[in-house]
């Protein structure tokens, strides 16, 4: 059947050129990519039957705590459940949002991680578990702090805009921001792409050796990468002397990011995990150096799943806004005259105009945001988070998290079968492996 | 006084009784550093450090508040994010000195690599001999103050700041510009380099950032301040 209208022209791209051409330069926008990718929905599990026993799902003990960065460091981070807030930056969200993540993890007892733009006071009171990034743009970076947290991130690349650094338009960059960042007030900010006091593995071999000496081996040292290359650029990090190898997929959000970056690069969340893990083996280091996965983790079922090809544990940014109430249609808000798209549909994080409060640096708009009310909806999601893993682990006869594997599911696609390195559903065939 | 053999320490020995000597504000010698890598990092008390030697990759980095002088040549990133105090190198720096200072002052006798100042965000970067490509590259505050050369695109993508060269500038980089420097500015220059045991008295040139870059040329409506 012919079609009603052109499928490569949509209104869609037609409404994209028409903007381009008003614009002169690439689109920027938040939230994550908007392509469709093989997903953790083509993954199921195979629970138990007559081959194998359960564990009663609602009550029966499992164990979800985990333990990352046990490589070197004396003090490594341990979760109680394997999920935490991943960095984002005071200045993309607001003090009242990142104090809530904070306080979130804090209540569950896993932890939370800065973001661009330093250490926020608020936010390392909330947080009894903080992880403090080392960026490229270094934005209020301070010795001081590096000693105050629990476990350092060098950021390598994010998953949402890998081969950039992060991006904050000026209608955030208000005086208090600018000034935490050494920035003038409003400029349109693009952080820096390469850290300044290194470039390539074997430098940054040097660098965590530097950030654990200023913390005398304590904490862990993590490198966090843009999902793209992902089976060298983990052998690279673990080779490096990386505590933990966080692989940050396509699917990763973001406050602010170019659309094309968004849209066009990067790989999905289950092949990086699996590529990850292969990488580890390879070098014998699986199990020894930790490894988190993120982008796109919206359940305590993607988690698991996350889990079973091989992460151990995940970290997650935009479920835990949405639980903060991002896209929420709350009474205060009027999505349509403030950011011109209903509830649900909002991905205009880098405008500064969050309707919710979250993503902004606006006083007016953040009253909108009860930090501890916030605080509550994300430990209560995080919570469910957990207690779904733990329902899918005991359904598989297991009583910790840490023991669900690859052999636990199928793939509901070929696609799916190819990128996770499990058999078809029907078949005993793992496409493109056999 | 303490005096540290780093011949017969590792970097985790020699760090931590940096930082046990440091607590009493002692004066620390360092003998024997072999151009190791991450010699007196994370140094977060006021003390006086003398390294008797060339040091490696971020040698006196990650500090606020010491005073440390190193007779030799450094490696790359030396003073990386210092926030406060004074580093005094008597040769050469590789690249990335200075990395993201924040503030205090770095001194190199000799030449610097590739990258000095990148990222500065505060203090002073004095340079007695030439600098290398991207000096200044992002700088966000600060001074670097190079007597000889620079190589190209100096100045590159700066926010703010400003970078004084006394000798021929390779070229310029993106947003970057080249302005007079007043009498006002050329006294106090003279006056850091008498401090600092220099006796030229370049006739420095001045740049700046053109601030081109400090906003996207157009933007979409819900970008702008005021919907």
């Amino acid at each position: 059947m012919v079609q009603a209208s052109s499928q490569v022209w949509s209104q869609q791209i037609i409404d994209d050129i028409h903007a381009k051409a008003d614009l002169g330069r690439y689109r920027i926008r938040g939230f994550s990519t908007f392509q469709k990718v093989t997903h953790f929905d083509d993954l199921t599990f195979l629970s138990t039957g007559l081959t194998r026993f359960p564990l009663e799902g609602y009550k029966e003990k499992c164990s979800t705590q985990v333990t990352l960065g046990a490589r070197y460091a004396s003090e490594p981070l341990v979760l109680e459940t394997p999920v935490y807030i991943t960095g984002m930056s005071y200045g993309a969200l607001s003090v009242s949002a990142k104090t809530a993540l904070g306080k979130a993890a804090s209540m569950v007892g896993s932890a939370s991680c800065t973001g661009d733009g330093g250490m926020l006071p608020a936010e390392r009171e909330a947080s009894d578990k903080l992880i403090y990034q080392v960026l490229p743009s270094r934005y209020g970076f301070n010795p001081h702090h590096l000693l105050e947290a629990q476990a350092a991130e060098i950021v390598v690349g994010q998953g949402a805009k890998p081969g950039t650094g992060g991006m904050l338009m000026g209608v955030k960059v208000l005086d208090h921001i600018a000034e935490s960042r050494d920035l003038p007030s409003g400029i349109d900010q693009r952080s820096p792409a390469r850290h300044p006091d290194w470039l390539g593995p074997d430098d940054l071999a040097v660098k965590i050796e530097q950030i654990r000496e200023a913390t005398d081996g304590r904490i862990p040292v993590s490198v966090k990468l843009g999902a793209c290359r992902v089976t060298d650029d983990v052998k690279l990090a673990a080779k490096a002397g990386a505590d933990i190898v966080v692989v940050d997929s396509m699917l990763a959000g973001t406050g602010a990011s170019g659309e094309a970056l968004l849209d066009h690069s990067g790989i999905p969340t289950v092949p990086s995990i699996v590529m990850a893990r292969e990488a580890l083996r390879d070098m014998g280091l699986y199990g020894t150096v930790s490894l988190v996965a993120s982008g796109g983790i919206r359940s305590g079922a993607d988690m698991a799943k996350a889990l079973a090809l091989g992460a151990d544990a995940c970290a997650i940014g935009i479920g835990a806004l949405v639980a903060l109430n991002c896209n929420r249609d709350i009474p205060e808000a009027d999505f349509e005259s403030e950011v011109g798209v209903s509830a649900g549909q909002c991905h205009h994080c880098q405008t500064g105009k969050c309707p919710v409060g979250i993503a902004t640096q606006d006083p007016e708009l953040e009253k909108r945001l009860d930090s501890s009310e916030g605080a509550d909806r994300v430990a209560n999601f995080l919570n469910s988070m957990t207690m779904e893993a733990a329902l899918l682990t005991r359904s598989l006869g297991k009583g910790d998290v840490r023991s669900l594997e690859p052999e636990d599911m199928v793939a509901l696609t070929i696609e799916a079968s190819a990128m996770a390195r499990i058999p078809l559903v029907g078949t005993n065939k793992v496409f493109g492996w056999d | 006084m303490v005096s540290l053999d780093a011949h017969s320490l590792s970097a985790r020995e020699l760090n931590q009784a940096i930082k046990k000597a440091a607590l009493t504000g002692s004066q620390i010698t360092i003998l024997n550093p072999q151009a190791r890598h991450n010699i007196a990092v994370g140094i977060l008390d006021s003390c006086k450090i003398d390294i008797d030697g060339s040091v490696g990759y971020y040698a006196a980095s990650l500090m606020d508040g010491p005073e440390v002088n190193i007779d030799g040549n450094a490696g790359w990133a030396l003073g990386e994010n210092l926030m406060s105090g004074k580093i005094v190198l008597t040769k050469d720096a590789g690249a990335s000195v200075a990395a993201s200072m924040r503030g205090g002052d770095i001194v190199v006798g000799g030449n610097a690599g590739a990258r000095a100042g990148i990222s500065m965000k505060g203090g002073t970067l004095l340079i007695g001999g030439n600098a290398g490509f991207l000096t200044g590259f992002m700088m966000q505050k600060g001074r670097i103050v190079v007597c000889g050369d620079v190589g190209d695109a100096v100045g590159d993508s700066m926010y703010e700041g400003v970078i004084y060269v006394g000798g021929d500038i390779g070229s310029l980089g993106a947003d970057a510009k080249i302005i007079e420097p007043s009498e006002t500015d050329l006294i106090e220059l003279w006056g850091l380099l008498e401090q600092s045991g220099i006796n030229d008295r370049p006739r420095f040139r001045k740049i700046v950032s053109q601030k081109k870059l400090y906003h996207f040329d157009n933007l979409e409506r819900l970008e702008m301040s005021a919907v």
